[in-house]
């Protein structure tokens, strides 16, 4: 493998950025932004490929590549290089963001055709993927931690694209503040790390940390946890999920990019990355597992109310990384990666096909003001449909068997494994019921009420084209992995899990796993389609009526917001009050004009001195002369 | 002898008629009284060997300066007295006290002064005080000196073009 | 007997000490400006006497030079007074404090 190759992936979209960032005050053309915005990407991609090629030429276990670019500190024997590691599992993320990646630029040239900011738009996009490809690629803690805060960065531009909303602003600042509680989490533990192993880079943390921490001890616990508080803060996991559905202010290729393809799914490449750490806390990885599985059930049960197509799609994405970081926690992590794979694929497709219906719409995003676009937009009926039944787990389409096999050896991996797998079983039902009762509300019904303003209007090919490779990929995407017939990705991820614990379902769950999902994706289907779908809809309202608290609930998200405000920002406000009130004025004003004081009263004596009278002035000439003509005569 | 009368007159001129200035409260007066201290003063130069100072000090003093003070007064006239206590009232026992403290200072230091040869008669002197003396030592080892004179004169001369420029520019404002 | 360098610096000292009690006392401006002319001759007596007990010129030379800084200052403290009396304000050094602190 060439190590070349793998520095261009990196650094071809920060070089996209900053030729955009530096191309002059003005507005450059917009066939030269398009061109560098996607180019920049599309190099990454094909560099990303090339390398991939190359690993399959491999053996196994040769398929690490470290490159060091320079030696960036050495402390008392910790020894911190810029360097990057190239293995099956950052390559497989280094594929999914680069590739969709650059199928969401492609299509972002035509969505955000009508922006202004039409060039700062592909900067940060640009910057997006360099931060990411740094989080993927970075060989140790410390670039994986400057990854990580600079994907947070870029997902607060561009959540607060449009500066001039105050929701936009204020989803920003929110998903700032959170992700920062997640670095802070991740600091702690690459802290502890380097105290305990003495290292930071994966290679030596990895190999040395069973000996340096011990299986089951307290330290290894407090790391595996403080990384998980990083993860829960980035892929939106209880309780620190509340950004990502507010984090829909930004433009749709960003919600399709970085809150449901690849950023949120950062949370899930740490844990996997981190698979020796976790192995070595079996109580963190139980705590993982459920926050995985409570966040999987609520986010499914809060999708069913949201009335914003683009709010069903979040919550779906945050239920789905639930059943993912659920995977890791219970020590499946291929099954993680596989789902990750596959929902990149199907949430991608999903979020640019809501797209094209909100661009469809002029920017309406309420699908209560949708319904019948089938009629109008029957490609994007298609797709969306693609998506839905994917996510939904019906075969063959690749949503079923990353989801299946998760369930499968969920069941299989203990009695927490069998109580999750339940929860992931009814958070499938769940799923099927909102994403059709989505799909049916927009796509099929009646049109609403006036009908449209202008009749929608089917996007050109630039737009189209992504989101058909998009559908095509979520078709087939799940086929590398079929139960009982190919282990793609087990193999393929097999170098880079170093304590995978190898939890295998037996055919008989496998086959009745198969079953019960099938069976929940159909009742859920069902389910909607009596509601949403047969009869034009009437029967929605009548389910609204009859469960009224129960739905307030769900349309409260679980009342999480005002809990994280009574729990935590009330009281940081009344401290910050009472601190204002008691400490500043007493506290740091009295010891500021202790100061000022002093200097105000030495001021105030020596200008009873300055009284502009130059008899006084004089007086003092003569005292001072006294004075030296005395110390000389003394001095003698 | 004759050279410690002559001294001891001169020396009572010059300090009385210093006294006058301070003391008298006219500023004509004063002014006069300043020639006579001056004039004394110029005595003292020529007992000194410095007859060339002498001669400058009654030349230009008394007769240039003191003449533009007194032509000053004139032009100002009489100035009514002023009306108000001194606002330095408090302050004048301090500063004579002061002065006082300066002046028996500098009587200890010149008492206990070790310099050689000071209390003893002046040796025969040179020719220090002769023009063409002054002149070399102004033209040979001074030059610098005397060129930075020469700047500080043209430099007064301007502020005082100035200074009246700008008053009468004042009086025309009115 | 001939004149010792004493006496000169003794006289140079009550000249002095004079002055400075007139600049100290005095409130009228020209009569301040006397007083320094005072103070300047009684460093100048000072300056001629140790002329004449080093035998140099140096100390008149110095002394000439004060004489020409004396001119200056007179010229410009002149020249200052009579622009103050024509703003018609009291000639009274104490009223002029705008430099108060």
């Amino acid at each position: 493998m060439t190590p070349a190759l793998a520095w261009i992936t990196l650094l071809a979209p920060l070089a996209g950025m900053l030729l955009l960032v530096a191309s002059g005050g003005r507005e450059p053309s917009r066939g030269f932004t398009r061109l560098v915005g996607v180019g920049s990407v599309a190099v990454s991609f094909a560099c990303a490929l090339a390398l991939f090629l190359q690993m399959l030429g491999k053996d196994d276990h040769e398929r690490a590549l470290v490159s060091t670019a320079w030696r960036w500190a050495d402390l008392e024997g910790l020894r911190i290089d810029l360097s990057l590691l190239v293995d099956p599992l950052s390559m497989m993320m280094m594929l999914v963001i680069t590739g969709v990646g650059s199928l969401i630029v492609l299509y972002s040239t035509e969505y955000m055709g009508h922006d202004r900011d039409y060039r700062r738009f592909f900067a940060e996009m640009d910057f997006f993927i360099f931060a990411m490809l740094l989080l993927v690629m970075a060989a140790n803690f410390v670039f994986l931690i400057v990854g990580w805060a600079f994907v947070g960065l870029a997902s607060y531009l561009l959540i607060g694209y449009y500066y001039e909303k105050p929701a936009a602003v204020a989803a920003a600042k929110k998903a700032f503040v959170i992700n920062v509680l997640g670095d802070v989490g991740l600091v702690l533990a690459a802290v502890m790390i380097a105290r305990e192993v003495g290292a930071l880079d994966f290679a030596t943390v990895f190999a040395s940390a069973p000996d340096a921490l011990g299986a089951g001890s307290t330290v290894a616990e407090f790391v595996a946890v403080m990384l998980f508080v990083g993860a829960a803060a980035k892929s939106a996991q209880v309780p620190l999920h509340t950004w990502l559905p507010d984090a829909m202010e930004g433009p749709t290729p960003v919600s399709a990019l970085i809150h449901a393809a690849t950023m949120v799914t950062a949370g899930v490449y740490l844990i996997v990355r981190c698979n020796v750490l976790y192995q070595l806390a079996p109580h963190a990885s139980e705590m993982v597992a459920i926050a995985g599985a409570i966040t999987l059930f609520m986010a499914a049960t809060i999708a069913t109310v949201q009335e914003d197509i683009k709010r069903v799609l979040a919550w779906s994405t945050v239920s789905q990384i639930g059943y993912m970081i659920m995977a890791a926690g219970l020590g499946l992590y291929t099954g993680a990666m596989f789902h990750f794979l596959t929902h990149a694929f199907f949430k991608a497709l999903m979020f640019l096909v809501a797209g094209i219906v909100i661009h469809a719409l002029a920017g309406e995003q309420g699908i209560d003001r949708m319904g019948g676009l089938r009629r109008y937009l029957p490609v994007s009926w298609v797709l969306m449909g693609v998506g839905c039944l994917a996510i939904a787990g019906v075969p063959p389409f690749s949503g079923f068997f990353s989801k299946d096999e998760i369930l499968a050896r969920a069941w299989d991996a203990g009695d927490l494994g069998k109580v999750l797998s339940i929860v992931g079983l009814a958070g499938a039902v769940l799923t099927a019921f909102y994403m059709f009762r989505m799909f049916f509300r927009v796509f099929h019904g009646p049109e609403p009420e006036g009908g449209y303003d202008h009749e929608p209007h089917n996007p050109t090919i630039i737009m189209t084209l992504p989101v058909v490779i998009l559908g095509v990929l979520a078709v087939v995407g799940g086929w590398i992995q079929i139960p009982t017939v190919n282990h793609g990705i087990n193999t393929w991820l097999d170098p880079s899990l170093l304590a995978d614990p190898g939890i295998e379902a037996s055919h008989a769950t496998e086959w009745r796993t198969i079953a019960m999902s099938l069976a929940a994706a159909v009742v859920g289907i069902g389910v909607a389609w009596m509601i949403f779908g047969a009869g034009g809809g009437r029967r929605r309202i009548e389910m609204a009526d009859r469960f009224p608290a129960l739905r307030r609930f769900l349309l409260d998200q679980w009342r999480f917001d005002p809990m994280i405000d009574d729990a935590v920002v009330a009281p940081g406000r009344d401290l910050g009050d009472t601190a204002v009130a008691r400490f500043e004025p007493r506290g740091a004003l009295g010891i500021a004009s202790l100061g000022s004081g002093l200097a105000t009263g030495a001021g105030r004596l020596v200008r009873a001195s300055q009284n502009g009278m130059v008899r006084v002035s004089a007086f003092g000439v003569v005292l001072g002369v006294a004075i030296v003509a005395v110390a000389m005569i003394l001095g003698r | 002898m004759g050279e410690r009368i002559a001294f001891a007159i001169a020396a009572a001129g010059a300090l009385g008629c210093a006294a006058g200035v301070v003391t008298l409260s006219n500023p004509f007066r004063a002014a006069v009284s300043l020639i006579g201290t001056l004039l004394s003063v110029a005595v003292l130069f020529l007992l000194a060997a410095a007859p060339f100072a002498a001669a400058i000090q009654v030349i230009v003093y008394a007769g240039a300066i003191v003449v533009l003070f007194l032509f000053v007064i004139a032009y100002l006239g009489e100035r009514p007295p002023r009306i108000g206590p001194d606002p330095m009232g408090r302050w004048a026992f301090l500063m004579a006290t002061g002065v006082g403290v300066l002046v028996a200072l500098g009587l200890i230091g010149l008492l206990r002064s070790h310099l050689p040869g000071m209390r003893a008669a002046f040796a025969e002197a040179g020719d220090i005080g002769s023009p063409r003396a002054i002149g070399m030592a102004f033209v040979d080892t001074h030059s610098l000196v005397f060129e930075a004179t020469s700047l500080v004169l043209l430099i007064a001369a301007l502020g005082a073009v100035l200074l009246a420029r700008r008053a009468v520019l004042g009086e025309r404002g009115r | 007997m001939g004149i010792s360098l004493m006496y000169y610096l003794l006289v140079s000292g009550g000249l002095f000490a004079l002055g400075l009690l007139g600049v100290l006392i005095r409130r009228n401006p020209l009569l301040l400006l006397l007083s320094v002319e005072l103070m300047l001759n009684g460093a100048n007596v000072a300056l001629i006497g140790f002329s004449r007990h080093w035998n140099s010129t140096d100390g008149q030379v110095f002394a000439l030079v004060v004489m020409v800084v004396a001119a200056a200052e007179v010229v410009i403290g002149l020249g200052l007074i009579v622009a103050v009396f024509r703003q018609r304000i009291a000639l009274d050094v104490d009223g002029m404090d705008h430099l108060k602190g």
